[in-house]
């Protein structure tokens, strides 16, 4: 569990309530304070208003994909403190290396391992460089 | 009789006649007189005065004959002469000489040198005319070769009892799994029967040679699994039965994609639908109970589940992502041809494109890249983001590459690429979108920012760097078109030797005794419709098990080091007799090379049942026993050179054999032996010869 004084601040981005609600219970029992968008639309916006510490950003989006919002963020000197996880249903490798070119600090596929998850947003907190690229399942990947 | 003489000797046998005969009539006119005086004795005055006219009038009659043999029979026979040496000997100068030797026959030698003059120009034309033809003639079947060597399917002729008339260089590739495929070889040799005769007996029965037959058969071997169609040729003669056209393609590999995705398709329903139905299950229970803590085994049980799930569908969707691309039908692509046609359709559209990058082959469908990069190009010329393109290729660790369509100007939103993709490429490439171009080659694309200036990513899965590009291959088209209409005896015996196929071969061993010498070398030829089919060539070295003796590499030049790894003389001499199946074979001092394969019967569990000539035995039919027969003298006489470096191979011998025969055919049909049966019997009265050679 992380300590209150250090409670990072977590925004899922995600059209799905079922995962978006699992999501929640588990940042929240990981300590984050965590916030949620469901649609593409605003969440450039959010982000800059809110400045969360990491965004759990789907790529399949309604209206906005995921790639867009994460190059917009990107794109905005203001928001470079931010870092972006982003998450796919599919997970091919070229759409991996498509979401780390725009400017995603990880990339992890759904269905993934809860331990897996939970190791990647932190490493991304703690602000380290990814330490495999091997294609288990659920396994972030890094450039 | 006097037809037979020339015409000088006729006119000088005419005045000859004419002289005799004034000679004659003075001597009549002198006798009349006198008997007329009465006189007793004839008065020598007259006597003289006779004499003086008999010569005066012969020496008239020679000078007269003398102005008309050489004015008039000399030259109506020079004239004569310099006619036929036009018309028959295609003397082309005009008659000079021989006109002016019949200057006193009045028109007849200006009229000759105009008919010879107009004989020569008409001759002329219309040799220079069939000169033309025959070039055009030759250049279109040039053509057509190169066109039928290049198609990229298996094209094969073949007579209806499914003899090889013709094939190409991709047949060969397809049907060459064993032994490569030869002329007047039989179809059914390569390809299992059912699908191509069924395919045939219906075509044939038909009758309509517009009609066609798709069929899939497999290589004897069963290696290959090919698509085809068969089409029957029209009926070039009564009571022939007509030949067919058979293009093949290989799709051993389309069927064994299809095969895995289905394989992969199965498997996935399989192992998603077990942990799918447990977790329903487990969650189902996990639901009625008031709390969790209660059922430990149940939570378990179900992260479990979760876990099987989360592999399956991990594993299965790389699995699938990697074998997508193999469906399709993506060919291997000179990145240089590539970016050349790429700045083509720019320059087309008034864009300009500069490439960098080493030269790689990438495993791609050409057009459509080709397409997706000139679509963007023209999208962002629209846009009025840029009119200037760079395409840089570069190589990735591992086995892909990165294309990357450079502009300096503003870049370009993921999320407005994203949206262009899905439109279609334009009116040229139908339907096709930008978006199933980048699905059919795996991959994707997006925008990027490269040292200051925009550009967009396409990263292709396979390339590798390209080596010198390799010549062109010299591909053959391969065919006798008399094949056709050739007749078929069963019998070889009554069989014409031209319609006989025959392989002339030569072995290398390690010594001369059969006994205990092995084979190191194996050469043939094939013969087919008097003809040597250059492309048809065995030629193996065997490893013989056993040390070569230095006196006998001394001799043929192989030593122990080259046949290592050769076959040995099991598997060589299978793919052998596979070579020389249905035909005659032809050696010279055939019983030492067929004492060398027959004692291998057993081991390779053929026979070498075939019929047999020997050239030695042909020669002495043809030259006499008296003569050398061994190879250099046979072949000397024969005009056949064999190079120095070819002397004692398998194969230079067998080539200078084969030669040999070839000219010895006709010579034996000149001597009245037309048939094998005939040849045969002819040879047998010199079976003593042989037996001393061998002994």
């Amino acid at each position: 569990m992380a300590e209150a004084a250090e409670r990072k601040r977590i925004l899922v981005v995600e059209d799905e309530d079922n995962i978006a609600v699992a999501l929640d219970y588990l940042m929240t029992r990981e300590g984050y304070e965590q916030s949620r968008i469901a649609t593409g639309a605003g969440a450039v916006d959010l982000i800059r208003q809110t400045r969360p510490d990491l965004v759990l950003l789907d790529v399949m989006l309604p209206e906005v994909s995921g790639y867009e919002i994460c190059q917009n963020v990107r794109l905005d000197p203001a928001l470079s403190g931010v870092k972006i996880l982003m998450m796919t249903a599919r997970g091919s490798a070229m759409e991996r290396r498509k979401g780390l070119a725009m400017g995603a600090d990880g990339f992890i596929s759904k269905p993934f391992e809860l331990k897996a998850l939970r190791a990647e947003v932190r490493r991304i907190l703690a602000g380290e460089p990814a330490v495999t690229t091997s294609d288990a399942p659920g396994e972030a990947r890094h450039a | 009789m006097l037809d037979r003489l020339s015409l000088r000797l006729r006119i000088l046998l005419f005045f000859a006649a004419l002289a005799l005969g004034a000679v004659l009539a003075i001597v009549a006119g002198l006798w009349v007189a006198l008997r007329h005086e009465g006189a007793a004795t004839v008065p020598p005055a007259l006597v003289s005065g006779g004499l003086i006219a008999a010569f005066l009038v012969v020496g008239l009659v020679t000078w007269v004959w003398f102005l008309f043999d050489q004015n008039v029979a000399r030259a109506i026979e020079s004239l004569a002469s310099a006619i036929r040496a036009r018309v028959h000997a295609g003397i082309e100068h005009d008659l000079v000489a021989e006109a002016r030797a019949a200057r006193y026959l009045g028109d007849l030698a200006p009229a000759a040198a105009a008919v010879t003059r107009t004989l020569v120009e008409t001759r002329n034309a219309l040799a220079e005319s069939v000169a033309r033809e025959t070039t055009r003639l030759a250049a279109e079947k040039s053509r057509l070769e190169t066109l039928l060597a290049d198609v990229p399917v298996a094209v094969l002729l073949c007579t209806a009892d499914h003899q090889l008339a013709f094939y190409n260089g991709q047949a060969v590739d397809i049907l060459g799994g064993g032994t490569a495929p030869g002329l007047d070889r039989n179809l059914l040799d390569y390809l299992r029967a059912g699908p191509i005769r069924h395919a045939y007996d219906r075509l044939a029965g038909a009758g309509d040679p517009d009609l066609a037959s798709d069929l899939l058969c497999a290589t004897a071997t069963g290696g290959r699994l090919l698509a085809g169609r068969m089409r029957v040729l029209r009926r070039r003669e009564e009571g022939i039965a007509p030949g067919y056209v058979l293009t093949l393609r290989d799709v051993t590999a389309d069927i064994a994609a299809h095969t895995s995705r289905e394989a992969l398709l199965a498997e996935v329903f399989d192992r998603v639908r077990r942990p799918a139905a447990n977790l329903q299950t487990v969650i189902g229970v996990l639901a009625e109970l008031q709390d969790a803590q209660d059922a430990p085994d149940l939570s378990a049980a179900m992260l479990d589940e979760v876990g099987a799930l989360t592999q399956a569908i991990t594993e299965l969707g790389a699995r699938y992502d990697a074998a997508q691309s193999d469906w399709r039908p993506l060919v291997a692509t000179r990145s240089a041809d590539l970016l050349d046609g790429l700045k083509g359709r720019l320059q087309a559209e008034g864009l300009s494109l500069e490439t960098e990058g080493p030269e790689l082959i990438l495993q791609v469908d050409g057009f459509e890249i080709v397409a997706f990069w000139a679509w963007l190009a023209c999208r962002l010329a629209e846009q009025g983001t840029a009119r200037a393109f760079r395409l840089v290729l570069a190589e990735e660790d591992g086995p892909g590459a990165v294309m990357r369509l450079c502009w300096d100007g503003a870049p370009l939103s993921v999320g407005r690429l994203d949206g262009w993709l899905i439109e279609p490429l334009g009116a040229a490439t139908g339907e096709l979108s930008a978006r199933a171009v980048l699905k059919t080659h795996a991959t994707e694309a997006w925008p990027e920012q490269v040292g200051g200036r925009s550009a967009v990513v396409m990263p292709i899965r396979s390339a590798r760097r390209a080596g010198r590009r390799p010549p062109p291959i010299a591909r053959k088209v391969v065919y006798d078109f008399d094949l056709l209409s050739k007749a078929r005896n069963a019998a070889v015996a009554d069989t014409r030797l031209d319609d006989l196929t025959f392989v002339v071969f030569d072995t290398e061993t390690t010594g001369l005794s059969p006994a205990t010498d092995e084979i190191v070398q194996i050469a043939g030829v094939r013969l087919v419709n008097g003809k040597r089919v250059e492309t048809e060539v065995f030629d193996t070295l065997v490893n013989p098990g056993r040390p070569i003796p230095p006196s006998s590499t001394d001799v043929h030049g192989i030593n122990d080091s080259m046949v290592v790894g050769a076959p040995d003389i099991v598997e060589a001499g299978r793919r052998f007799h596979k070579f020389a199946e249905g035909a005659v074979l032809v050696a010279h001092n055939a019983p030492f090379d067929m004492e060398f394969l027959r004692r291998k019967e057993a081991a390779l569990g053929v026979a070498f049942d075939h019929p047999i000539l020997d050239t030695v035995l042909l020669s002495a039919v043809v030259y006499g026993q008296t003569e050398q027969h061994s190879l250099d003298a046979l072949t000397a006489r024969l005009g056949i050179t064999i190079p120095e470096e070819a002397r004692h191979t398998a194969i230079g011998d067998t080539v200078a054999t084969a030669d040999a025969f070839l000219k010895l055919v006709p010579m034996l049909r000149a001597r009245g032996l037309d048939t094998f049966g005939a040849v045969v019997a002819e040879v047998r009265k010199h079976g003593r010869l042989l037996k001393d050679l061998n002994g």
